[in-house]
């Protein structure tokens, strides 16, 4: 038992516990910042991987992301605050048995074969960051472009469904006399 | 011992952060003020709200403090004074402070108030007007350093400080900061006189004097990376590098608590509108611009 | 010594089936989407366990987590994107009511 693999178990469980709470609270809210201490500690993960440059990443992106998470749960639920102790779940069954399956043969992919010995070594932080840098604007310098155009179109896409309708916000200037 | 000496650097320079405030919004320079306030606030009753969130009640506070003090940690004060020199150290104090607006969230969300709550929201939109200024800025700043390092940042100003060598960054980063501190003209959250203190509406006692304490840390901190980022860090000649620190950041705090006052209150929708349509593509600007002047002249 | 790719292994693992049976059994697009999000940070867990443990020279890996976080990024926006158009126009993002396209 090196630290490495307490520090991974450690924080690993704090991801799955909070995970499980995602879908056991009834509090909208709490539900979507149990999901972001679920993704901060597997950034912590990252981090006693040491890929610091991902954990911290990691750690920065998903603060933001789940907040706005918690403000479109409290916008399109029902029961934003679990006070009714709601009920917003169907075919449990199927789906805990589908969670159980997937979940088995995840771990028999894992467990049964032979990994083979692992690094023992890897390139300092800076080093890191250098090499990265090195590889996306170099050999991966098209799939990188590529994501960087994904997500230019996702954000025009989105945004363009979710505008209101024109004939909503013609109705609404006419009324405001813009 | 370096951990010590930074955590009571902060303690300090946070209680002056809290007479400058003071000085700033009554009007009276006075240095006992913000510790008399203090121990009143200890005094005082904790209230709680009837059916709160407990849990994100009591936590807000305290994350927002934390927030401040992990970004506090990767801000060095002199040459070696630093509590840990990561390598990915601009982009941390990012990390670190993001989650000053999870804490408002959860402070707002606890207690089961309406200011609160809307004081809570409104920072999110906030965020997202300043977010993407808090970074680019940075980006140029470390693309000039050639690394993410913080002390490396402040060495890579020896010759010129980056508040000339990239003025524009230095000034949407400040806004940005404002905007992140909720310092007025950007202070919606808690906005006096229009939602009844927000956020700290509900809070009462030791509660609200941690809450106080750790915008003040978060001040702070936001003033020492503007000074780690833009005036050079400890750089300066004759007085040592740790006094050096300590009066750039004194002043820029100062700027930013008289400045925003004289500039009316930006609503967060206004205040969105004009960060992505203006302020980013002039951080663009600034970023092709640092560019161009990084491979051109070797300064 | 293997153990440690073993456990950040069995970490994604578990979470990959935490986040499954979230996606099914939640009747809230937004639930839903927090169920994706956890499969993807399994995998996530795993790009960064077998480039930490198996192939540390081979940077390529860390770039695959960046274009995951993309993913991540994009699945939510366009995820919103659809659950305001949907609340706009029916009232409610309940899945079990979107049945347009059913068979």
């Amino acid at each position: 038992m090196t630290l490495q693999v307490i520090f991974l178990a450690f924080f690993g469980i704090a991801a799955v516990w909070f995970g499980v709470v995602v879908f056991r609270t009834h509090s909208m809210v709490r539900s979507a910042l149990a999901l972001l201490f679920s993704q901060t500690a597997i950034g912590a993960m990252f981090l006693v991987m040491q890929a610091e440059f991902l954990g911290v990443l990691q750690i920065m992106m998903m603060a933001t992301e789940m907040s706005v998470m918690a403000i479109f749960m409290v916008m399109f639920m029902m029961d934003p605050g679990g006070m009714g102790a709601m009920d917003m779940t169907h075919q449990k069954r199927l789906s805990l048995r589908a969670g159980a399956v997937g979940l088995v043969a995840a771990l028999a992919v894992i467990w049964l074969p032979d990994w083979g010995p692992i690094a023992a070594t890897v390139p300092s932080a800076g080093e890191q960051i250098k090499l990265l840098g090195f590889e996306l604007l170099g050999r991966s310098m098209f799939i990188f472009e590529s994501a960087g155009l994904t997500i230019l179109t996702a954000m025009v896409a989105a945004t363009m469904v979710a505008i209101a309708p024109q004939s909503e916000t013609a109705n609404k200037g006419a009324r405001d006399g813009a | 011992m370096t951990i010590a000496i930074v955590l009571l650097a902060v303690v300090v320079g946070a209680y002056l952060v809290a007479v400058l405030e003071r000085w700033s919004v009554h009007g009276q320079f006075s240095l006992s003020g913000p510790a008399v306030s203090a121990l009143a606030l200890l005094g005082r009753e904790s209230l709680l709200a009837r059916t709160p969130d407990r849990l994100f009640f009591e936590a807000g506070p305290i994350l927002l403090l934390v927030a401040g003090l992990l970004g506090a940690a990767v801000i060095p004060l002199a040459p070696g004074l630093i509590i840990t020199d990561l390598a990915t150290g601009a982009l941390f104090l990012n990390a670190a402070l993001a989650y000053v607006l999870v804490a408002l969230i959860m402070a707002g969300w606890g207690p089961n108030g309406a200011y609160g709550l809307i004081g809570g929201w409104r920072f999110l939109g906030q965020f997202i007007a300043y977010a993407m200024l808090i970074v680019m800025p940075i980006t140029a700043v470390a693309m000039r350093a050639e690394s993410l390092m913080n002390t490396q940042i402040v060495l890579s100003q020896t010759q010129l400080w980056n508040i000339a060598y990239q003025p524009l960054g230095f000034v949407l980063f400040v806004v940005a900061a404002m905007g992140l501190a909720w310092l007025p003209p950007l202070d919606l959250p808690s906005a006096p006189g229009d939602l009844a203190g927000g956020v700290e509406a509900e809070y009462t006692g030791v509660r609200l004097g941690i809450l106080r304490l750790a915008r003040m840390v978060i001040i702070l901190v936001m003033a020492s990376a503007t000074v780690t980022f833009y005036l050079g860090g400890w750089l300066g000649p004759v007085l040592p590098a740790w006094a050096w620190s300590a009066i750039k950041t004194l002043i820029v705090a100062a700027l930013m608590l008289f400045g925003g006052r004289y500039v009316p209150r930006v609503r967060e929708a206004r205040y969105l509108a004009i960060s992505w349509k203006l302020g980013i593509s002039l951080s663009l600007a600034n970023i092709l611009l640092v560019g161009v002047i990084a491979l051109v002249v070797p300064i | 010594m293997e153990l440690e790719l073993l456990v950040a292994l069995t970490i994604a693992a578990a979470l990959f089936g935490v986040g499954l049976y979230g996606s099914l059994s939640q009747t809230n697009l937004v639930m839903i989407i927090m169920g994706v999000e956890l499969i993807l940070a399994a995998a996530l867990i795993n790009m960064v366990a077998f480039w930490r443990y198996l192939h540390p020279d081979v940077i390529a890996a860390q770039m695959f987590v960046l274009i995951i976080m993309a993913v991540m990024a994009v699945e939510m926006a366009v995820g919103f994107g659809i659950a305001i158009a949907r609340f706009r126009s029916r009232g409610s993002v309940e899945m079990e009511e979107a049945r347009e396209l059913r068979g």
